[in-house]
């Protein structure tokens, strides 16, 4: 929203630097032009934060005035924040959530980086084959493998456990994060490794003190990603754990819906709280985000 | 990569890399073979099977596929599926792509506040996001409805999600919502790295707006489109999670697709039935199958590209 009344004067101070050099007859027209596809792009802004707004607003209304009140409500109460953090057990599924995505973060991470570097930088038999292999991850959704996972899970004895999970999630996420770090390492010199390597280090000590330090943008990248994408995973979290305290938050606000149908601000008030650690994250690490999203989509 | 040492050093040190480079690759190749090489072997046997998950497995060939073919609702899982996947994936490539060329076209700094605002239904789950929508589509109390109410528009209120008219629409106008704002940013990353000069050369000649869009960008753009387009298909034949949470394929199946249907097969016994695990697989095999297909597009596209 801040967009709109910024217009105007960025328009006055910006114009003259930001136009390039024109016939002069051009250069009238331009801020025209931008200021025109600013109130295009308006209606747009709205439409998509209009939904987050009124949840917003619904979860500070009195539960009485829901489905009655104006759309701004004239007074603003927490109750339904309360409700919802002691009610249906936020602060331990909020917890699950939390650490069951640290450890895949913390394991996607370690498993991604070492394949990804011996991807890029290093030579042996076989590496194509090998990382196509493992590319075929990339285009195998949870829906088509759901059932022999859950059966493995069975057999294995980790079903209806959160390791279980943790498992899947990593396994199934190494692939693409793999991809990018791959990505990402082959833009390192080949002179350093090689560098290093007649110095007599090691590879394992090369990979780690070399070229780790180096690869810091894109494991934040990869941190980022992953966490956002654990999170937010429902289908397997729903399939995998059946006692209700071992949820992760997904898989619970999606119960809320029945339990809590004529509640809405308590049902949106859960919403709101779970969205809040994905977008502290997206808010404060948004450029590595958006520079790893589009490095992995145009590589 | 050959070493430019020489002799013994050099075959030293090419075997301690290939060495490093397996032990490297070890640990995600061991996770994939038993958590993605294997099920997919056990999809695809499986789908040949007759089991409820308990007592004996009967292998009875391709039944389930000719199963498949006389089941009304995996027909309507087939067409639900794909009208899905075409209508969000070319809706989410065509928005995604003039929003960006739209973006790019104004300030540095309202384009910044833009993308993110644009991105912001993309962060969120689709669990919340099908709850929240599930809210704004209520019949009866919904913010939809009563928008068009105070409006004057009584005639346009549906009952959204209950209704076999407009449940499809409802489901993809919240797919696009959610996934418009990740093709845009990948648009506009592809737009960033055309060649300024095209454009300044395009309007020396007097080439409009329109025209330098059509004969420059899109053109350019060509091999991005071909990746957001693959990614579409992909995520529309898998789609599960804001149909499942929105309506669970109904009302009477009418937004049915593969996912919700071959999830309640196995998964979902609310009527005391057994679950399907063999006929379910049977669905997932599809699915896999044209997953796969949605990345061949992709890879055809980006040749042609590059020839």
């Amino acid at each position: 929203m801040t967009a709109t009344e910024a217009a105007p004067s960025t328009q006055a101070v910006r114009a003259t630097p930001t136009t390039q050099r024109r016939p002069t007859g051009r250069r009238r027209r331009l801020p025209f032009a931008k200021t025109f596809v600013t109130f295009l792009l308006l209606p747009l802004c709205a439409l998509m934060v209009f939904p987050f707004v009124w949840l917003l607003l619904t979860s500070l209304r009195d539960r009485n005035t829901v489905f009655s009140g104006p759309f701004f409500p004239h007074s603003f109460t927490g109750s339904a924040y309360a409700n919802a953090w002691t009610s249906i057990g936020f602060p331990l599924h909020f917890w699950n959530s939390l650490w069951i995505t640290t450890a895949t973060v913390v394991g996607v991470t370690i498993f991604a980086t070492l394949s990804g570097y011996a991807f890029a930088k290093l030579d042996f038999p076989f590496k194509n084959t090998l990382y196509l292999l493992l590319l075929t991850t990339l285009m195998m959704p949870a829906t088509a493998l759901i059932i022999p996972l859950y059966l493995e899970l069975k057999s294995l004895g980790l079903l209806n456990t959160q390791v279980g999970l943790l498992v899947l999630y990593v396994s199934g996420s190494a692939p693409f994060s793999m991809f990018l770090m791959r990505a990402f390492f082959s833009t390192l010199p080949d002179e350093l490794i090689e560098a290093a390597r007649v110095d007599g280090s090691g590879e394992l000590s090369i990979f780690a003190r070399v070229v780790l330090p180096l690869a810091r943008p894109g494991v934040a990248t990869v941190v980022i990603f992953q966490f956002l994408q654990t999170w937010n995973e429902f289908l397997m979290a729903n399939t995998v754990l059946q006692d209700t305290d071992k949820l992760p938050l997904q898989p619970v606000l999606f119960t809320l819906t029945g339990q809590y149908s004529t509640d809405w601000p308590t049902l949106t008030a859960g919403l709101v709280l779970s969205i809040i650690p994905v977008v502290v994250v997206y808010v404060r690490m948004q450029n590595q985000f958006v520079a790893g999203m589009t490095l992995g989509a145009v590589k | 990569m050959p070493t430019s040492s020489g002799g013994r050093l050099g075959s030293r040190l090419k075997r301690s890399q290939r060495l490093a480079g397996y032990l490297f690759v070890l640990p995600t190749l061991l996770l994939f073979l038993a958590f993605v090489g294997w099920p997919i072997v056990q999809t695809i046997y499986l789908s040949l099977s007759r089991w409820s998950g308990f007592g004996t497995k009967t292998f009875i060939g391709v039944d389930n596929y000719t199963r498949m073919a006389g089941d009304p609702v995996a027909h309507r899982a087939l067409l639900v599926t794909l009208v899905f996947t075409a209508a969000t994936t070319i809706l989410q490539t065509v928005v995604g792509m003039v929003v960006a060329v739209l973006v790019n076209m104004v300030w540095r700094k309202v384009g910044i506040v833009v993308r993110t605002i644009l991105f912001i239904p993309g962060i969120v789950s689709f669990v919340v996001t099908g709850v929240l929508w599930k809210l704004i589509y209520d019949p009866n109390v919904g913010t939809l409805n009563q928008i068009l109410g105070s409006i004057g528009l009584e005639s346009l209120q549906h009952t959204w999600l209950a209704d076999r008219a407009t449940v499809l629409p409802a489901l993809i106008a919240v797919a696009v919502w959610g996934g418009v704002g990740m093709n845009m940013l990948i648009f506009f990353a592809g737009i960033q790295g055309i060649d300024p000069g095209l454009y300044e050369a395009a309007e020396v000649d007097g080439a409009g707006p329109f025209q330098r869009f059509f004969n420059i960008t899109v053109p350019q753009l060509r091999v991005v489109t071909g990746i957001v387009v693959s990614l579409g298909l992909l995520n529309g034949f898998k789609v599960f999670d804001i149909i499942y949470v929105m309506t669970a394929g109904g009302p009477n199946h009418a937004s049915e697709v593969f996912g919700t249907y071959l999830y309640n097969l196995a998964f979902g016994s609310t009527s005391g039935a057994l679950p399907q695990l063999g006929y379910a697989s049977a669905f997932s095999v599809v699915v896999m199958v044209l997953c796969i297909l949605a990345v061949v597009v992709q890879m055809a596209i980006t040749r042609r590209g590059e020839r």
